[in-house]
């Protein structure tokens, strides 16, 4: 019964809390934090119980079915740690805040859905849970009116179009197959014919390809990440957007299948190809519009665009490298984006809600363990050896380049490149240089804010030192697909040639770290000195105003924001101004007047009359 | 397991006597075609020790750290690269001995290509902490120059790793010492990689990160004393990686260190008389530069690895 405990502890909670929160906040509160944590434990002792639940025996004739397997609990442990961290943060964020209620409360709701997505064993579930984590997700975008209520309208649009194509999806495959629990459907499909897979990838793909902001489908990520509170953008570019990718893995390696996958197409042009260069266009794209940013959260936005697209091209790449890498990545993508806006929350929520970049600066003194995790979040970003972010980027690069797609593997590498430019940006701008005058008083941040933070950063150097844990769970799940074995190991990967060995460059680091260290204790001990006791080469140094942030890669971004220009938001815009014309256009017919109304009804029966009269038609 | 562990040792050693040995050289090989009598050969030495003796400033921990680390990370890269020597088996070469690489099963290039970021990225942290504008921008200046010669170079190891089909530089050298050298099998990376060397090594024309003159020494502006002869080693360690990587992938590396060390210094002889009679470009030039003449070499070389495969 555990699936359906989870599910009714969650939803439960969601409703609790906000009832809690009317008769005192610190109950709310405690309860939220609780309720949260009772999640991670439930869904952390599900490991190995792997079971279905018919919850609703007879709707319409279907069953509706929970389960829990190996991917399903990947996902499900990633969401419940992921939100319950957030939850704890929040409780200083959003601290005599008005809409902390409805926050705390959605933020459960947003959590018991995404859960129901991943244990949901047919498809009608999964698109029931689907919708309401849609819905609750858009209430907390433009929870916070403004531009947010703009953000967030954007983001239903888009999300109702991708799940109107996945509702055709659906009915196509019940009509088709008669059936819509996953393995009956995965059966069907076997035997179906290339146009029918092609429909059901199409249009099932158009939804999960919005969630998951894929290029073209992005458009609406930067605002509502930038937008929403910093404790919910952690969720939504942690694991709401993760949904996405669960989807396609559902879709390509359950639903449809490996062996059937491949085969839709035709030479070059095959499914899998196109996906795999939307994937790579998705890394390089995005990454490079991150550096141009100077708003923090928006840098993190567009750079979440671009670790999405290593996901996507590891996945649609189909191999069993690429598969574990891409899965890897969506767990090290949700540690590090969550920590780094958790980070930009704290700075925001310490300096009065600055989050401009070039109104920052030199806090690393004032919330060293803050820029600690963040540093660390940034370089598992990057990819840096001994975080969590090196061995699924170089599971991807390898897959790439022996299997002959050196250029695809170009996008992956220069998509690296990219990230080292702004996760320095970001980082460089809001902690390092000389603290401004106005910021002097900050403090560190409060203890709720450092834990969940702290516990993220960890989370990223175990992972990174011992990839083995994660891997060896991500190989399971490519094995129950057909993908063959890795030779996994607690420290990487153990074959002949190419392999890959942490607990080496672990120790590597750790030897050559001692021994510069006392090279440099052999030296004259340094003086320490003030912020305004730098070298200026005799020019008067202005007091606080010294740190250079402004147009920080001026040169670059000169030459290449031109062709840096999001086509695909200007497209729908243009879209809905169309869509906006033609509704203007038929308001026209509508006047309001009953007299007009009378004119329209008599000449229609005038009209059917003539018709009768002339054509003899009845 | 005691020659890994004399290897470990060795090889950063080799590295560290070589590193201070082409700093050196290079003051002398500049001097000379200046016209000048240039300092002795052991000058770095001298510095180095001068500098550990001498008083310096010290802006906090991340300011200290980024120099350990970016010292430790130069150390590392060196154990994953080839130092001369064959796995061909005894007695093919004359003069030959066991490959020198302690760390060669361990993600090959692609873990190379990673570290090699160790030492920047360190330094740019460490810069970053210094408080200082002048730091920040040459932080700034080598992050878009790393991105200029980055792109001709990951097309250059990516048409190098797909021609011989491994991500294992062990691997690469020997299919070199069995037919034909990089340099003759992949010509255009070659070309391309021998345009960006300046730009790898940080020499003129490509000195616009540091340059003293406009923004007082860039990312080292604030280092001093013993922090400064720690940078100078990490420098002088980079400068080798480089100019080894070079020589493993195009020059089919060394039977043993002695012919490895022999190519590694032609290589940089190379390259010095190049950036010696070359004035400093802007990091606009440098990024135009960069991403014209080397990338489109370096991708016509993929193109035709790709195709011919």
């Amino acid at each position: 019964m555990l699936p359906t405990t989870i599910l009714i502890v969650a939803f439960g909670s969601a409703g609790f809390v906000y009832l809690a929160g009317r008769v005192h906040a610190r109950v709310r509160d405690t309860l939220a934090v609780l309720s949260s944590l009772v999640l991670v434990g439930l869904i952390g002792l599900g490991y190995g119980a792997w079971r279905e639940v018919v919850y609703v025996p007879d709707f319409l004739g279907l069953e509706l079915v929970l389960r829990l397997n190996l991917l399903a609990w990947f996902f499900a442990i990633t969401v419940a740690a992921v939100v319950s961290l957030s939850t704890i943060f929040s409780l200083s964020y959003m601290r005599r805040k008005e809409s902390a209620n409805f926050h705390y409360s959605a933020t459960l709701a947003v959590e018991g859905a995404m859960l129901g997505t991943v244990f949901a064993g047919d498809l009608l579930s999964f698109f029931i849970f689907w919708e309401i984590m849609s819905w609750s997700a858009y209430l907390l975008i433009s929870c916070n009116r403004g531009r947010a209520l703009e953000a967030g309208l954007k983001y239903i649009i888009m999300s109702l179009v991708g799940s109107c194509a996945m509702l055709i999806g659906l009915l196509a495959m019940y009509s088709g197959l008669g059936v819509l629990s996953i393995p009956l459907v995965a059966e069907g499909m076997q035997a179906a014919s290339p146009g029918f897979v092609l429909l059901v990838l199409l249009t099932f793909g158009l939804g999960f390809g919005i969630k998951s902001a894929m290029v073209p489908l992005h458009t609406w990520l930067p605002d509502a990440h930038s937008e929403a509170a910093s404790p919910f953008s952690a969720v939504l570019s942690g694991v709401l957007i993760k949904m996405g990718i669960y989807g396609f893995v559902l879709l390509m390696y359950v639903v449809v299948g490996l062996k059937l996958l491949l085969g839709v197409g035709a030479g070059w042009l095959t499914f899998r190809h196109i996906l795999c260069w939307l994937g790579a266009i998705t890394v390089v794209v995005p990454t490079f519009i991150a550096v141009l940013q100077s708003d923090a959260k928006r840098l993190l936005a567009w750079s979440s665009i671009g670790q999405i697209g290593y996901i996507i091209l590891g996945l649609s790449f189909g191999t069993s490298l690429a598969f574990a890498g891409a899965i890897f990545h969506a767990l090290n993508h949700a540690l590090c984006k969550s920590l780094l806006f958790l980070a930009v929350g704290a700075v925001e929520h310490n300096t009065g809600g600055v989050r401009d970049l070039n109104d920052l600066g030199g806090l690393a003194k004032r919330m060293p363990v803050t820029f600690a995790c963040a540093l660390l979040a940034g370089l598992g970003l990057i990819g840096i050896p001994l975080t969590s972010g090196f061995v699924p980027k170089w599971l991807i690069y390898r897959s790439l380049i022996e299997d002959g797609y050196p250029f695809l593997a170009l996008a992956a590498l220069i998509g690296t490149w990219g990230a080292i430019l702004y996760v320095y940006k970001l980082l460089h701008n809001i902690f390092l240089g000389q603290l401004p005058e106005k910021h002097r008083e900050v403090r560190r941040a409060p203890l709720s804010m450092r834990i969940p933070i702290l516990l993220l950063g960890l989370g990223i150097l175990v992972f990174g030192v011992v990839p083995g844990i994660p891997l060896r769970a991500v190989q399971d799940i490519g094995h129950t697909f057909g993908l063959a074995q890795l030779k996994v190991t607690l420290w990487g990967l153990g074959s002949e040639a190419g392999a890959l060995n942490m607990l080496n460059i672990c120790l590597a680091v750790v030897i050559a770290f001692a021994a510069a260290f006392l090279l440099l204790r052999l030296g004259a001990k340094g003086r320490a000195v003030d912020q305004e006791d730098s070298y200026a080469a005799g020019s008067a140094v202005p007091v606080g105003r010294y740190h250079y942030t402004v147009d920080f890669y001026g040169p670059l971004s000169r030459m290449i924001s031109p062709y840096l220009r999001d086509r695909a938001d200007e497209f729908y815009y243009w879209l809905a101004a169309r869509g906006r014309e033609i509704a203007d256009l038929t308001r026209k017919v509508y006047t309001g007047y009953a007299g007009t109304y009378v004119l329209y009804i008599v000449s229609f029966l005038a009209a059917l009359i003539f018709l009768q009269l002339v054509w003899h038609i009845w | 397991m005691v020659t890994r562990i004399i290897h470990i040792v060795l090889s950063p050693l080799i590295a560290l006597v070589v590193a201070v040995f082409l700093l050196g050289l290079s003051r002398i090989v500049i001097a000379r075609i200046h016209r000048r009598y240039g300092p002795p050969i052991y000058q770095p030495i001298i510095d180095i020790i001068r500098l550990m003796n001498q008083q310096s400033i010290s802006h906090g921990t991340l300011f200290e750290l980024g120099v350990v680390l970016a010292l430790a990370g130069s150390i590392v890269t060196v154990l994953f690269i080839p130092l001369g020597g064959t796995n061909a088996p005894p007695g093919s070469y004359p003069l030959a001995h066991g490959l020198l690489c302690p760390l060669s099963s361990s993600g090959g290039l692609l873990v190379v290509i990673y570290l090699m970021l160790f030492g920047p990225v360190s330094i740019a942290l460490g810069a970053g902490a210094s408080e200082n504008p002048n730091a920040s921008i040459g932080v700034s200046r080598k992050m878009l120059l790393a991105l200029a010669y980055e792109v001709p170079f990951l097309l250059v190891i990516l048409a190098i790793m797909s021609h011989y089909g491994t991500i294992s530089i062990a691997e690469i050298v020997s299919r070199q010492q069995d037919s034909a050298w990089g340099v003759f099998s992949v010509p255009l990376s070659a070309v391309a990689a021998f345009l960006i060397l300046p730009a790898m090594l940080g020499i003129r024309p490509f000195d616009l990160v540091g340059a003293p003159q406009e923004i007082a020494s860039g990312p080292l502006a604030e280092y001093g004393g013993r922090y400064l002869a720690l940078l100078t080693i990490q420098n002088g360690i980079q400068v080798f990686v480089v100019i080894a990587l070079f020589v493993n992938l195009f020059l089919g590396g060394g039977v043993n260190v002695i012919t490895f060390l022999l190519k590694v210094f032609a290589v940089f002889l190379a390259a010095e008389l190049v950036s010696a009679v070359l004035p400093r470009v802007r990091i606009e030039n440098a990024l135009r530069f960069c991403w014209t003449w080397p990338t489109g070499l370096a991708l016509a070389q993929m193109i035709i690895t790709v195709v011919s495969r």
